[in-house]
């Protein structure tokens, strides 16, 4: 009986942090609209791993629009030519996520920071330009390819319908987040940021530097897919502007934004951001200089990042309130 | 001539980086249980070797075996594997892990989560598992990193400069340890600080300029003031 107590309390103690930022996400969903709660859930995902890939691994990518479109335009190829179930669509986008982490990644990991960013980036103008000339006879070229008319409605959540897509991507991301979190906590996790602070040294504990680095890339890439998976079928449109190089900071903004590595920066990042282009579109005409400006001065204030700035404040809180109440339980997860 | 005794041996072994050449023609054999010291000055290549040995560095030339098996073109995390554990000398630890996150990466690579042998050997290391490597002290770093080495039952350890910069206390301390540790292991120690050499060594190589100069064996040969020559 205490057993299950105790494997209780530990799955709570385990869940609450990230049941409390989902609970929070849930409620901003009251006061805000739809269209933007579900970009940022879709935009969080974009840039968790990106996230994982520079504050866990050391990687900065340059490239993330290149996977962002192999899932969308996996996703869209199906669902415009082949099938009409949404969820038969995602689930192409993530797998093709994962097949081209796997070719391109046993290439990529081999290289230094700096390289590794940059023929990332390199596979973003091939994307791109496959996608806008190359295979402009599959894709549509600039047109894009539409297809919203073409989906199906499913069971339980119809995901032709916003409010269900909502539900269906914001499962799909406590479900990611948990599997991060999972990561964070496990040896893998700890191997990860090993070999981000002293790659020798990992090697002289008997553990591959590639093979830690593969997998990272092949996690990382596969959820940016699934976030293009997510984009297609919420937009019901593809276009090569997905992929375009000049939106590959965008990710990088926000995960350095949110706070690189940590685990809520890139919902954080995702809703500053997202929120700072929605309200200052509104108010300024060239708000792309404004939120430049915006982001410079948000940095300098806190290199860490929103969340890696806020989080060891509120843990020195928590912990406070854990000294002086008996009962309080741990502070929450990180 | 390898014995079956032997669980390092290299020949011939040369060593350059870039068209600078820093080994030249090294011999040296570590039979079981046996503590091994290379000594000499700043530059002779003794972490050199022993880098070239964990597979760090490629020989130009030469054999490095263990127990018959080559180590020459294996990478460094096959020959930790191998259970050939290098402990370098900047007492770098995973800043950023705390000590258990440590250990765990030294049991989850070995398969061995026995951390009482760890603990026995470094009580200390027992109460300060919570804590962030990067705030521990030079002493308890190095009590880390060769304790996290002896996950896995290494038969070999090849441990640069132990001692330097730590206090007396803890130098008495890994003196002792070191002493059992070659119970179960041998040990190849590169080390400056000669009463240390003197009191574990069974077999003493000095280098100079990337050479064996001289190979003392047996505890009367082994003296301070014999070492001392070539430093």
């Amino acid at each position: 009986m205490n057993a299950t107590f105790e494997g209780i309390v530990k799955a709570f103690r385990w869940w609450r942090g990230l049941l409390l930022a989902f609970a929070l996400l849930a409620v901003s969903r009251i006061f805000l609209p739809l269209p933007f709660v579900i970009e940022v859930v879709i935009f969080s995902i974009y840039t968790m791993g990106c996230s994982f890939l520079l504050g866990r691994v050391g990687f900065i990518s340059s490239g993330q629009p290149a996977y962002l479109a192999v899932g969308a335009y996996a996703t869209a190829f199906y669902l415009f030519y082949f099938g009409t179930n949404p969820y038969v669509g995602i689930l192409l986008g993530v797998l093709a996520g994962l097949a081209v982490s796997f070719v391109v990644g046993p290439l990529f990991v081999r290289l230094r920071s700096d390289y590794f960013a940059l023929v990332n980036l390199a596979l973003a103008v091939i994307v791109f330009y496959l996608m806008q000339k190359v295979l402009a006879d599959i894709t549509h070229g600039d047109n894009g390819l539409w297809f919203l008319t073409n989906l199906a409605s499913t069971p339980v959540l119809d995901l032709t319908r916003p409010k269900d897509f909502f539900i269906f991507a914001f499962l799909a991301a406590l479900a990611v987040w948990a599997f991060y979190k999972y990561l964070d906590d496990s040896v893998y996790g700890a191997c990860c940021l090993a070999t981000k602070i002293n790659e020798d040294k990992v090697t002289f504990l008997g553990y591959s530097n590639f093979s830690i680095r593969l997998l990272a890339f092949v996690i990382a890439n596969t959820t940016t897919a699934l976030a293009g998976a997510l984009y297609a079928v919420y937009l019901g449109f593809v276009s090569p502007e997905m992929s375009s190089p000049s939106r590959a900071a965008d990710p990088v903004i926000v995960t350095i934004l949110g706070g690189a590595g940590t685990l809520y920066g890139p919902i954080v990042g995702a809703f500053a951001y997202t929120g700072m282009k929605d309200v200052i579109s509104k108010l300024v005409g060239n708000w792309e200089l404004f939120i430049g400006f915006l982001l410079v001065l948000i940095m300098l204030a806190g290199e860490k990042g929103i969340w890696g700035t806020l989080q060891p404040r509120l843990e020195k809180l928590l912990v406070r309130r854990h000294a002086t109440t008996p009962t309080a339980d741990r502070p929450a997860d990180t | 001539m390898t014995t079956s005794e032997e669980v390092l041996t290299v020949r011939a072994l040369n060593v350059c980086y870039g068209e600078s050449k820093v080994l030249f023609d090294v011999d040296l054999s570590v039979r079981k249980n046996e503590v091994v010291a290379c000594v000499g000055r700043n530059g002779a290549g003794k972490t050199t070797l022993l880098r070239s040995i964990a597979g760090f560095l490629k020989p130009l030339a030469g054999s490095i075996t263990s127990e018959h098996s080559k180590l020459v073109g294996r990478k460094s995390y096959d020959i930790a594997k191998m259970g050939i554990k290098y402990i370098p000398q900047d007492k770098k630890v995973f800043s950023d892990l705390t000590v258990r996150e440590n250990l765990e990466l030294g049991s989850y690579a070995t398969g061995d989560y026995n951390w009482a042998r760890v603990t026995d050997y470094f009580p200390k290391l027992g109460v300060l598992m919570d804590r962030r490597a990067g705030n521990l002290s030079g002493g308890e770093r190095q009590m880390l990193m060769i304790g996290r080495a002896l996950l896995g039952s290494p038969k070999l350890l090849l441990i640069d400069e132990p001692t330097e910069g730590l206090a007396p206390s803890i130098v008495s301390h890994l003196r002792k340890v070191f002493g059992e540790l070659s119970r179960n292991a041998a040990l190849v120690i590169v080390e400056q600080n000669l009463p240390l050499v003197c009191a574990i060594s069974d077999k003493v190589y000095a280098m100079k300029e990337g050479r064996i100069v001289a190979e003392l064996a047996g505890r009367d040969s082994i003296k301070a003031d014999v070492c001392e020559r070539y430093l």
